[in-house]
């Protein structure tokens, strides 16, 4: 299979804010790729460098075989972008926002009314194509913003955050539309989101990145093996390395390590630190055990823990997903 | 082809929302009217049609009391008498708008048949039209009443000498005496024998007649409201970069300078309508309520070359706000501030002539000043486009500078 896009070391600086930290991926042809990050993570910036959108302060990325820095109009010919703001001209019906976006592609005449109509099938809008946008509900209106970046039929199709404030039965078409255009098109898409489950249900290959990092990249299948048999957070009211290295040594236990505290969040503007309103944190310390097989390895635990008489503050078992890995491999969840 | 995509869709945009339209299109009509009534030419009653005319009467004698009474007799004008210190002192600080002198020799130079000057002087910031009025209305009495003396004095000249002279033997019959009077007459039109000066205070020699606020309502209400219209552009920008769809556009397969040039255009546009619209009713809707109407001057196209300008130079001072301004309310702020401020400062409220000689060349820093100039030198004074080359060059000139400041300094991201 070809490579459509390749990235290599991609950077982007705000000021002194790093955003973007070196990312280096590729996606093959026909493939769904998933960049899986919280918000602010950098996906929407590495998205905009790609799409032409910002100039990157370095790195290269090839996408179809051109440079983006070389050949940005051959790029962006190629490119097709859904953004995550609802990218549509409100005034406007749905059909006058898409002869818009096709203009601005070079589309005219009957090729453009065909394109259009093409579009409004797949995103299950003919009915409604000249309603003007602004009356349209918040699934409508994501459904409009995916065609108008169809118009030009993409090769490489960027969606960022395309289901964001949508209703399900809008996120299901949704997923439909992609799924459809990924298999009857072979239309190459990289997706971005920060839900675990689009990411499962759409995507063949996946990058976790967080703080401008990509930290793990591989199949969703294998990403989750990393997690092994499972993982299991272990509330303990007192740990110590000797007691780490105890549960480590625990049979189906691969590895037993402290969970970090989270970072106390910055104090609210204009509140002071001592009057703000804090989660209760449990007394005591947490401690992540890789397994090799959960199940035993849970038994195992607590028969040690009962024999030295330490008494469990909490117990929690991690489903195999996306969001354990980004828990597993951040010790943040995805949504915080 | 893109370029123009961007402009039909914000044309599109434009024209369905009614209030912006409505905000275009009849609020410069409303100024137009307020500041052509402003000359006072609507809603006047018989009382307040006349004029007043201080006058300084330095001679005293019959022919001048003749001459006021005349005048006051003639309608439209109402003469207040002054002493010549106090008329003076009131006219410099614009208490009164003008003065008429009657020299000293007044009587004795028509009685004698030479000619005499009667001096009106104005003020600066006199209505001019009021002024002229004045002027006509004296120099039409006193000529009449200078001619009617140098006749009647002829004729009785001419009957003294004849006195005791035998009919027959009489040299001024009645045909001579006819043609003695039409002699006159016929002098009198070609050389009057009084003559009426006007100018202004400290002014030696005769200046080009100044403008009033009505002249320059339409030139100057239509460069200040397509001036404004650069607002609109920056809103459009402000607006795509907000809903993201500016995003969306820059990752389409077009220049940065042809998405910049498609979000000129419908200003460009609009502010071409906007100045049919108002030229029209200048021409047309003035005429129809009684006000002076306007007209394009002597070369059309001259006119419609300046507004072409005018409308490009305000489409790309639209730029310059957008790149300027990082938020809405900088935009409504930064659109207020300077497109009245400069459109006060360049003549489109107050006349040209007006601020030249209180602000002296600042007006010139505002590309509303050549605009102002340009139009008011073609629509009222009848010039033609090379008289206006300048000013031309200078908006242009502008508009470039305007649109390379705003590229550069443009956040894309």
């Amino acid at each position: 299979m070809a490579t459509i896009l390749e990235v290599n070391n991609l950077v982007k600086k705000y000021g002194d804010f790093e955003a973007v930290k070196g990312i280096s991926f590729s996606v093959e042809e026909g493939e769904v790729f998933g960049l899986l990050g919280p918000n602010g993570a950098g996906k929407t910036t590495a998205i905009s460098m790609l799409t032409g959108v910002l100039p990157p302060m370095s790195g290269t990325a090839r996408i179809g075989g051109y440079d983006i820095g070389e050949n940005l109009e051959e790029v962006k010919k190629i490119n097709g972008l859904v953004p995550q703001d609802l990218a549509l001209y409100p005034t406007l019906s749905a059909r006058a926002n898409l002869n818009f976006f096709g203009r601005i592609y070079g589309l005219r005449g009957r090729e453009l009314k065909g394109r259009v109509d093409d579009v409004l099938r797949i995103v299950a809008l003919t009915e409604r194509a000249d309603g003007t946008v602004e009356k349209f509900s918040g699934g409508m209106k994501r459904r409009v913003n995916i065609a108008a970046g169809l118009l030009h039929q993409p090769r490489l199709l960027f969606l960022d955050e395309p289901t964001v404030g949508v209703d399900p039965q809008s996120r299901n078409h949704i997923f439909e539309s992609v799924l459809r255009l990924n298999r009857e098109r072979g239309m190459s898409i990289v997706y971005t989101s920060h839900y675990m489950e689009e990411v499962e249900l759409l995507c063949n290959r996946v990058a976790i990145i967080d703080e401008g990092r990509i930290i793990a990249l591989d199949t969703i299948k294998n990403l989750i093996a990393m997690l092994g048999g499972g993982v299991i957070h272990v509330g303990l009211p007192q740990v110590d390395d000797a007691l780490l290295a105890q549960l480590s040594a625990l049979p189906a236990v691969k590895e037993a390590t402290l969970v970090p505290r989270p970072a106390a969040p910055p104090p609210a503007e204009g509140v002071e630190p001592e009057t703000q309103e804090r989660e209760p944190v449990a007394a005591g310390e947490v401690v992540k055990i890789v397994a090799e097989h959960s199940q035993q390895a849970i038994v195992n635990v607590i028969d040690f823990l009962n024999e030295q008489d330490i008494s469990l503050t909490s117990l929690e078992i991690l489903e195999p997903n996306l969001e354990s890995v980004f828990l597993h491999l951040t010790g943040k969840k995805l949504r915080e | 082809m893109k370029a123009l995509s961007i402009t039909f869709k914000d044309l599109q945009i434009f024209f369905k929302d009614r209030g912006a339209v409505l905000q275009l299109f009849l609020l410069p009509l409303v100024f137009v009217v307020v500041f052509t009534g402003a000359l006072g030419a609507i809603g006047k009653g018989e009382e307040d049609a006349r004029v007043p005319l201080p006058v300084v009467n330095l001679d005293g004698g019959q022919s001048a009391q003749t001459l006021l009474d005349n005048i006051n007799a003639a309608g439209g004008v109402r003469v207040e008498p002054y002493a010549q210190a106090e008329a003076m002192a009131l006219l410099d600080e614009n208490e009164i708008d003008r003065v008429l002198t009657i020299p000293a020799d007044f009587t004795a130079g028509i009685a004698d048949g030479q000619p005499v000057t009667l001096r009106l002087v104005s003020h600066a910031d006199a209505d001019v039209k009021q002024t002229e009025a004045v002027r006509l209305v004296v120099e039409g009495v006193a000529n009449d009443m200078a001619l009617e003396i140098q006749i009647l004095a002829a004729l009785q000249q001419m009957g003294e000498m004849q006195a005791g002279v035998p009919e027959s033997s009489r040299a001024f019959t009645v045909e001579r005496m006819q043609a003695q009077a039409r002699s006159q007459f016929e002098r009198a039109q070609t050389q009057p024998l009084v003559a009426v000066t006007q100018r202004e205070p400290g002014q030696e020699v005769e200046q080009e007649e100044p403008l009033g606020l009505g002249d320059i309502a339409v030139p100057g209400i239509t460069v200040l409201f397509v001036f404004l219209t650069a607002q609109a552009t920056a809103h459009s920008i402000y607006d795509e970069k907000k809903v993201g769809s500016f995003r969306r556009l820059l990752a389409a397969p077009m220049s940065k300078v042809a998405l910049l040039g498609g979000k000129m255009l419908p200003n460009l546009i609009t502010g071409l309508i906007q100045t049919g619209v108002i030229f029209a009713f200048g021409i047309v809707g003035l005429r129809l309520l009684g006000l002076t109407p306007a007209t394009l001057g002597n070369e059309p196209l001259a006119t419609v070359l300046v507004v072409v300008l005018l409308a490009l130079c305000s489409s790309a001072f639209g730029i310059l706000i957008a790149a300027l301004a990082r938020t809405e309310g900088q935009i409504g702020g930064l659109s207020t501030l300077l497109l009245w401020g400069m459109g006060l400062l360049g003549g489109s409220v107050i006349p040209l002539f007006i601020l030249e000689r209180m602000l002296g060349p600042v007006p010139m820093v505002v590309p509303h000043y050549w605009a102002n100039r340009a139009l008011v030198d073609l629509m009222l004074r009848g010039l033609g486009m090379a008289d206006v080359a300048v000013e031309m060059a200078a908006l242009l000139g502008f508009t470039v500078l305007f649109f390379a400041i705003g590229l550069w300094r443009f956040e894309f991201d």
